[in-house]
């Protein structure tokens, strides 16, 4: 056997005057660098808008027909609404497809080798989401708008409304990329992916009040985010009486319902974005 | 420059705890400016080697550090002053070679003048300005493993990572990038982390070799040294059954030493100072069966196959 010889440098530190990266500008170019590649996909942007912009303008409006008052709501704005349920989790959780091609085909072992902590990869994707889901949100509105929909919006409302969204879309975009690090294939996220979007939203009173539900299935309604953030968004933008969070939480004060509703939401929406970035860091970190 | 120390990796497997020992206690150093080869087959532990020094893989003994930062306690320092260029593209397919040679730009810390300049540069170098615009999806293998070379050399790291940089590519593809290499090196101002399972281009590239198999280094030295071991020639007797029996008969009677090696059909002999054609002759003499007898120079093949050999056969 050849001897092993090994030459041990200094210890010290090799003197070089290196640049650190501020890491403000490193989330804005991962942040831009996200979405340059959403833009390259626009069927990632329009393929969530189709079921949503379906339910709002076809079958809200023959619902609404059919059902004839909703509590002295217009009801195809009572859907659209709850469409945004559909649309926003559907729209974040699809992104992942994104975050596995990034991991299997993408440059994302180069992002993990950069001098920026790894949280920021996380940070940067999820701008994106937000951002887009917003943006998507803002189409489906505009148009059930186009169809006839009434809202009735002031300032106030428009910030519950904004804060409901980002915080339900924060929370599912996290949930995209737990699932994402913990799925290995992209026909595996695909198979998965629907059920994690959809199921909640058949709970959380997308059609109807959550109390026109068996008692059980109420209850649990109650303690889910999206049900908070439909009643809240609803608050916002359709029925200023609340009558969604009064059957959450059964209180007179509807600032007090909303802000408790708020918290839930992005209670949530903090803790699944601190696990998302700890499923990252390990699945990163082999 | 690089600095390891029992760096150890073991993976838990599910029905016996720690029972995978991808890389075992290992310890070496790579002075600033050299270019220090990884050998060894798949599963050698080379990757894993190179993982945890680009801070992707945790250590679960033992220590590294780049340019004096330790890569478990300071891995942002240390990733800052290396760059790695992966076995795999690790490239946005979508995105144009420029956007991806900014990216990794920014996120190493250049203001846009600086990696305006320096992107002209590697551009230019590399010869990628006809391509540099368009989609890396329209890139074919050599072109993008060129971009990549080109991205990590952006930051002008003080250690480059070269994970299997030539593994997939054609012979004319991988001439060149060996040239490129070849390039970097006599630049001598990067320390070069180089792993391959090609010999012939540790032979070439590398300041020093160290033989990894089965996740210990069983071997470090420089390639001249590693084949001066075996001396100037070496005998092959090829057989046509199992070589095991002849290369005893052999030793048994001291025409080889404890040094020969069989593998598959043939015994490998090195001569050391022997000379070839009495070596030959005693083999036709002592009426050793063979199909056919042959000397050659000794090259990096020869030993790690007589070290990792001689470790299957332990």
């Amino acid at each position: 056997m050849t001897a092993i010889t090994t030459t041990r440098p200094s210890s010290a530190r090799i003197a070089t005057a290196r640049p650190r990266t501020n890491h403000l500008t490193a989330l804005r170019t991962l942040t831009l660098r996200r979405f340059a590649l959403s833009a390259r996909t626009p069927r990632e942007i329009l393929v969530p808008l189709l079921t949503p912009i379906l339910f709002a303008n076809v079958i809200a409006p023959a619902l609404a027909k059919s059902t004839g008052a909703f509590g002295g709501i217009d009801y195809t704005a009572f859907v659209a609404i709850g469409t945004v349920g559909l649309l926003v989790p559907l729209s974040c959780i699809l992104a992942g497809v994104g975050l596995i091609v990034d991991r299997e085909n993408g440059a994302q072992r180069d992002l993990l080798a950069a001098p920026v902590p790894r949280s920021l990869l996380v940070l940067g994707n999820l701008i994106v989401a937000v951002c887009i889901a917003s943006l998507q949100v803002v189409a489906l509105i505009g148009a059930a708008v186009l169809r006839g929909s009434t809202f009735s919006v002031s300032a106030s409302g428009l910030a519950w409304f904004l804060l409901a969204t980002i915080g339900i879309a924060i929370a599912m975009h996290s949930a995209a990329e737990i699932l994402a690090a913990r799925v290995p294939k992209q026909e595996e996220y695909v198979g998965v992916a629907p059920a994690v979007a959809l199921v909640p939203w058949f709970f959380a009173g997308s059609f109807f009040r959550i109390n026109a539900m068996p008692a059980g299935l109420t209850v649990f309604a109650k303690v889910m985010p999206l049900t908070h953030a439909l009643a809240l968004m609803r608050y916002a933008m359709v029925d200023h009486r609340a009558a969604g969070l009064h059957d959450i939480w059964g209180a007179h004060s509807t600032t007090m319902m909303a802000a408790a509703s708020l918290a839930v939401v992005f209670a949530f929406a903090g803790l699944m974005l601190f696990l998302a970035n700890r499923v990252f860091a390990r699945s990163a970190m082999r | 420059m690089i600095d390891v120390q029992n760096l150890t990796k073991t993976y838990p497997t599910k029905s016996e705890p720690g029972a995978v020992h991808a890389v075992r206690a290992i310890s070496f150093a790579v002075a600033p400016g050299e270019v220090f080869g990884l050998l060894g087959p798949n599963g050698a532990g080379k990757s894993t080697t190179i993982g945890m020094l680009t801070t992707t893989i945790e250590p679960t003994g033992g220590r590294a550090s780049l340019a004096g930062h330790d890569v478990s306690t300071e891995p942002i320092a240390a990733r800052r002053a290396s760059a790695v260029v992966f076995q795999d593209p690790a490239v946005d397919l979508a995105l144009s070679g420029r956007r991806n040679l900014a990216v990794h730009a920014q996120l190493w810390g250049l203001d846009s003048t600086t990696a305006d300049l320096r992107i002209a540069d590697v551009v230019d170098a590399f010869g990628l300005d006809e391509l540099i615009d368009r989609d890396v999806s329209t890139y074919s293998g050599g072109q993008r493993r060129r971009l990549e070379i080109a991205r990590a050399l952006l930051s002008r790291p003080q250690v480059l990572f070269l994970d299997e940089p030539t593994v997939g590519l054609d012979p004319r593809i991988r001439f060149e990038l060996l040239d490129v290499i070849a390039g970097l090196r006599d630049r001598g101002d990067m320390t070069i982390l180089l792993t391959t399972h090609y010999l012939d281009e540790a032979e070439r590239l590398c300041d020093r070799v160290a033989i990894m198999h089965r996740g210990d280094i069983v071997a470090l030295d420089s390639p001249t040294a590693l084949l001066a071991a075996l001396g100037r020639e070496i005998l092959e007797v090829r057989v046509r059954g199992g070589a095991d029996t002849t290369l005893r008969r052999l030793q048994q009677l001291g025409l080889a030493g404890a040094d020969a090696f069989s593998v598959g059909t043939t015994v490998t002999v090195p001569l050391h100072d022997g000379d070839a054609r009495t070596a030959a002759d005693r083999v036709v003499d002592a009426r050793i069966e063979h199909v056919g007898l042959n000397t050659r120079a000794p090259n990096l093949d020869d030993v790690y196959l007589r070290l990792t050999g001689s470790s299957l056969a332990a």
